[in-house]
């Protein structure tokens, strides 16, 4: 049921005309996903607000570019993965590791991590709505772990604390979590490999 | 182990210890790195779906007006975690010709739908006029007004259908419905059809030939686009919601009582009071039919027991007083639940008895006398 609501496609028509208060309404619902993709490549939340603020703004310059309403998506998580790819060559993303052999691997995966993600409109549609389902569809204790951990970004220990169970009741739960997500979404990604290996 | 290493490493929480212990496994193989690579794409594409909060579930499930007991998941899943085996029961395929889909020709002839087959349809010149298919059927070209000639399509209970008219207009088909409609639009003209049963139309503009619906009681013309009409002959009434653009339904033996309606509003012609009312709506409750889904707001049971009626083609008897007075709110995918796996979460709400015979449902309070 995930069809674009009458209300939203008048919002993008102004948006589109240039009406700031429509383009409001898709800052507001996107900043913190872009927020969210960013900082697992440069790992810091300020930085990767000011990534978020950035793509945005060049939406909002560039509106005329975006097709439909579900360009929006795409075409901010195309700016973002590009901007990221840009800051890790650039050497500007913030060492996590004493070790630099660590923050240079981790720099390398997160690389090639990047350039396996293709954000294609009519992908991007049809993969919300099946991480939407498959989140829905945990377990119920797994589900509100995963929802705690992704989406309200809380510790490990935190969460055991809130549950009451134990920690590595939470890190089970979290792996299993993403087991059963990556393969809800293993169509979509085996595509990419497909992609990415041939070329 | 490592499934661990990863997820810990992902959330920010792994020692520089357990990240160079990662590290290392990644680099022991291909397949290691792949494996990687998969899960820490899977953890970063959760950041597409936005924000999720832990109490709300946009896959509702079926719960009764005043109850504020959780939220359950589909019907089919509850189902499948509880067991119920030994409810499991088939309903036998009919063969008889009510039971299939039937389109009625203008010579009088007949065609199904039965196989996985597609053909072509002709007419009498042998010109290509439709094409079709197992689950819907594409209408093209147009002809002179006094050459137009209809075809009469019938959906039965149980089954759902599709169809294009020479227009380009699409049409859905819900069951126990029948329309009734040019086989090809004439040039000049108004686009008539006739409707009784339950239809989704989005309807090809065209401002020069408005298209109208005509059911039993009212007429509803359309200037253009997306609408849902429900005329069942056993209803006491005649409803429209419109989605998109803008219809206009008004009474048959008098025109002037008519309504002009706008998106997210229904009309309602109800057959009593000989009036048309009007009410804003969440079309998606209506449209839900269309992509396989039922879906209900504060439905009274008995709407229910009628919507699966149609939708099953089994006969539903319902002897429980209590159960009659109550309406649920929730949705139900229609290839995925069976009639039991509805009537068991019905339950677990508002506990009621059924048997089931053959194709009808008796339903009886829990405490019998």
């Amino acid at each position: 049921m995930n069809h674009n609501t009458s209300f939203e496609l008048d919002l993008f028509k102004s948006f589109k005309e240039g009406d700031e208060t429509a383009f409001k309404f898709f800052y507001d619902k996107y900043f913190r996903r872009i927020q969210s993709f960013s900082v697992q490549f440069i790992y810091d939340q300020d930085e990767a607000e000011n990534l978020a603020q950035e793509a945005l703004l060049h939406l909002w310059q560039n509106r005329e570019n975006v097709e439909s309403i579900n360009g929006i998506q795409a075409f901010l998580f195309t700016y973002a993965k590009s901007k990221c790819l840009n800051l890790i060559r650039h050497n500007k993303v913030k060492d996590k590791f004493k070790n630099d052999l660590l923050n240079h691997k981790e720099r390398e995966l997160d690389i090639e991590v990047l350039n396996s993600l293709q954000f294609n409109t009519l992908e991007l549609t049809e993969l919300e709505r099946i991480i939407q389902e498959s989140i829905n569809e945990l377990p119920p204790k797994t589900r509100e772990v995963f929802i705690k951990k992704r989406f309200e970004n809380k510790k490990n220990a935190e969460i055991a604390e809130e549950m009451q169970v134990t920690l590595k009741a939470v890190e089970a739960h979290m792996t299993k979590a993403l087991k059963i997500l990556k393969t809800k979404l293993s169509d979509y990604l085996f595509l990419i490999f497909i992609l990415i290996y041939n070329n | 182990m490592t499934s661990e290493l990863i997820y810990k490493y992902l959330s920010n929480e792994a020692s520089e210890q357990e990240v160079q212990q990662l590290f290392d496994w990644i680099d022991a193989s291909e397949e290691n790195k792949k494996q990687f690579i998969t899960l820490k794409k899977t953890w970063t594409l959760t950041a597409i779906s936005g924000t999720i909060s832990p109490n709300t579930a946009s896959v509702m499930a079926l719960k009764p007006k005043n109850n504020a007991r959780k939220y359950f998941r589909y019907a089919a899943v509850l189902v499948v975690l509880i067991g119920l085996a030994g409810l499991a029961f088939y309903f036998n395929e009919r063969t008889t010709a009510s039971k299939e889909i039937v389109l009625e020709l203008s010579d009088g002839s007949f065609e199904y739908f039965t196989q996985k087959n597609e053909n072509n349809l002709v007419n009498s010149k042998g010109e290509l006029i439709a094409r079709k298919f197992s689950d819907r059927i594409i209408y093209f070209g147009k002809v002179l007004d006094k050459e137009v000639s209809y075809h009469t399509l019938t959906v039965p209970y149980g089954k759902r259908f599709k169809l294009t008219l020479s227009d380009g207009t699409f049409v859905s088909l819900n069951s126990g419905t029948t329309l009734r409609y040019p086989e090809q639009f004439g040039i000049n003209g108004k686009r008539n059809v006739y409707l009784t049963g339950e239809a989704f139309f989005e309807v090809a503009k065209d401002k020069q030939h408005p298209f109208i619906v005509h059911s039993d009681e009212v007429d509803i013309e359309v200037l253009g686009t997306k609408f849902n009409v429900s005329a069942y002959p056993e209803d006491k009434t005649v409803s429209s919601v419109l989605v998109e653009g803008s219809i206009q339904m008004s009474e048959k033996d008098n025109p002037l009582n008519a309504v002009l309606l706008k998106p997210s509003q229904m009309a309602v012609w109800q057959n009593e009071s000989q009036k048309i009312i009007t009410q804003t709506v969440d079309t998606a409750v209506y449209e839900a039919w269309t992509q396989g889904e039922l879906v209900f707001q504060n439905t009274p049971f008995s709407t229910i027991a009628k919507i699966i009626e149609r939708t099953y083609d089994v006969e539903i008897i319902n002897e429980n007083t209590v159960l009659a007075k109550q309406s649920f709110t929730g949705s139900i995918k229609i290839s995925e639940s069976s009639v039991a796996n509805i009537l068991e979460l019905l339950k677990r709400d508002t506990p009621f008895n059924y048997s089931i015979k053959q194709n009808t449902i008796t339903i009886t309070p829990i405490f019998h006398n």
